[in-house]
């Protein structure tokens, strides 16, 4: 059995496998605001992209992530469950496109529109999914923290410091509550919680201790940053756009337009 | 020369619960204070009046000789809390992030915090570690990390709140290690603890609390006598009667 507090993590590390990785590979050194406006053109790009459009998005992706340095194993192995997704949107998509059989078992008829179109939303699912994976292996969550407050500044009505630090924050404490909700919901199984049959119950059950824990967290938490004389005015990360950062956005847009237009 | 002088301190919670009841103290820069007690009897009360985190019902805290009161800011960059549960503590999203926030809140240039986190993190052993995420350290790292988030912020005064509390022997050493080595490069440390096993062999002035009262302050060879009289366990060595020995021996 593994434990949170355990060498290198365990199970929380389970919980949340995509995280920045070391390394000095070009997406590394691109700056994030850069890399935040290629995820969104990217992945616009991909909805409207068939599969000679998506093969050369995947190429392009895939010989990035080939210098990230991800951890393959780890990512393949919390993919499944995204796979799984993928084999259901796969499903839905075959039963539910019309157009002339192409294969009839029992009573379920699959046509070719039907296959390409399950395929090609796939595809895109997947391209997406890679391209976030992609970003969050090569960008320092400080960044991504430093450009979203960037991109936020000239929205009015929003605090844009306060949403860097409660993203910050999220980010950090995720693992954390997932933590505490799988201990709580360990000590209730020892309890025999399992004896009883009614969901709402043991919901409850769950719940309120992982609330009330992670309220009592929070507390902490405040204390803690107040002890640390946390203020919004505070250095922020540097952020600083290179000729490599123009170059790349010039790439990334040709390569948005040839999709849109071809 | 004192950097800490406790006059009256009383602090009474919301619900009426008196946690703090005339504590004088007065506590010697450079040196290396165990503050004992059971749950309850005021421990961590008395250490969050020494950064501001609290402030007195009645009575002063003053830090170098300015109330805590007055300016609490300049407590939280004289007195340094490593709180007892480092997983609240820790706020970074990697080893890093977590030792510069403090640096950042004070608004210190990019080269200046490089310089803080990178010393502090050579200091606690972590520096191979600096872009590691904190929830995948062991307990003993992220309590080290603590430590070194609170060292970049460059405290005069190190408080450790329960420091020992959920850690195995390996854990307990290393910690005990980086608390020795702060107190040799001339931080004042203030330990609270009811464990005093771990600790007290190298602590000069033993201070025992019961009740939000100070009920005996010397050198812990005076005070271990009286520590089971308020619920606190004397060290095994000392109740066969031998030397308490460190548990870095």
């Amino acid at each position: 059995m593994r434990h949170a507090s355990g060498p290198r993590g365990g199970v929380v590390a389970e919980l949340t496998p995509f995280g920045f990785v070391v390394g000095t590979s070009l997406l590394h050194r691109l700056d994030a605001r850069f890399k935040i406006l290629f995820l969104i053109g990217l992945s616009l790009a991909s909805i409207n992209a068939h599969f000679d459009g998506l093969a050369v998005l995947t190429l392009v992706l895939a010989g990035s992530l080939f210098f990230c340095r991800i951890q393959w194993k780890s990512a393949w192995r919390e993919l499944r469950y995204f796979l799984i997704l993928l084999a259901m949107v796969f499903a839905a998509r075959v039963l539910s496109t019309g157009g002339s059989p192409a294969i009839t078992i029992w009573m379920i008829t699959i046509s070719l529109p039907g296959l390409t179109t399950a395929a090609l939303v796939c595809w895109r699912l997947a391209f997406v999914v890679l391209l976030g994976l992609a970003f969050v292996a090569t960008t320092r969550p400080a960044e991504i923290r430093a450009a979203v407050q960037w991109f936020l500044k000239p929205v009015p009505l929003v605090s844009e410091k306060k949403v860097a630090t409660m993203m910050g924050l999220i980010l950090r404490f995720i693992p954390v509550i997932l933590n505490q909700a799988r201990e709580t919901a360990e000590a209730q199984k020892a309890r025999g919680v399992e004896n009883r049959k009614n969901p709402v119950y043991r919901l409850a059950k769950i719940g309120f201790p992982v609330m009330r824990r992670t309220f009592e967290r929070a507390d902490d938490l405040a204390s803690a940053m107040e002890a640390r004389c946390f203020t919004e005015n505070r250095t922020n990360p540097e952020l600083s756009a290179h000729w490599r950062d123009w170059v790349a956005m010039g790439a990334v847009v040709c390569l948005c337009m040839a999709l849109l237009t071809l | 020369m004192n950097i800490i002088e406790i006059e009256n301190l009383c602090h009474r919670f919301a619900d009426g619960t008196v946690g703090l009841d005339g504590i004088h103290l007065n506590i010697r820069r450079g040196s290396f204070v165990v503050v004992a007690g059971p749950n309850g009897s005021g421990k961590t009360t008395l250490l969050r009046h020494l950064n501001g985190l609290l402030l007195p019902t009645e009575g002063c805290v003053r830090l170098a000789g300015v109330s805590v009161a007055q300016d609490p800011a300049r407590a939280r960059r004289l007195v340094g809390m490593v709180f007892q549960d480092a997983d609240s503590q820790i706020v970074g999203e990697t080893v890093y992030e977590d030792v510069a926030f403090g640096p950042q809140n004070l608004r210190l240039d990019h080269n200046e915090i490089d310089i803080r986190v990178a010393q502090a993190l050579k200091t606690v052993g972590l520096a191979k570690i600096r872009d590691q995420r904190p929830h995948l350290l062991s307990g003993g790292e992220k309590r080290r990390l603590a430590i070194a988030g609170i060292l970049a912020m460059q405290p005069r005064v190190i408080v450790f709140d329960e420091p020992f509390s959920s850690l195995d022997y390996p854990g307990v050493q290393q910690v005990l290690q980086n608390i020795l080595k702060l107190h040799r490069c001339g931080h004042t440390i203030v330990v609270s603890t009811h464990d005093l096993e771990k600790i007290i062999a190298h602590a000069n002035r033993l201070i025992l609390m019961h009740r939000g009262r100070v009920v005996h302050d010397g050198t812990p060879a005076e005070v271990m006598t009286e520590v089971e009289n308020f619920g606190v366990r004397q060290p095994c060595a000392m109740r066969l009667g031998q030397e308490v020995a460190s548990w870095l021996s």
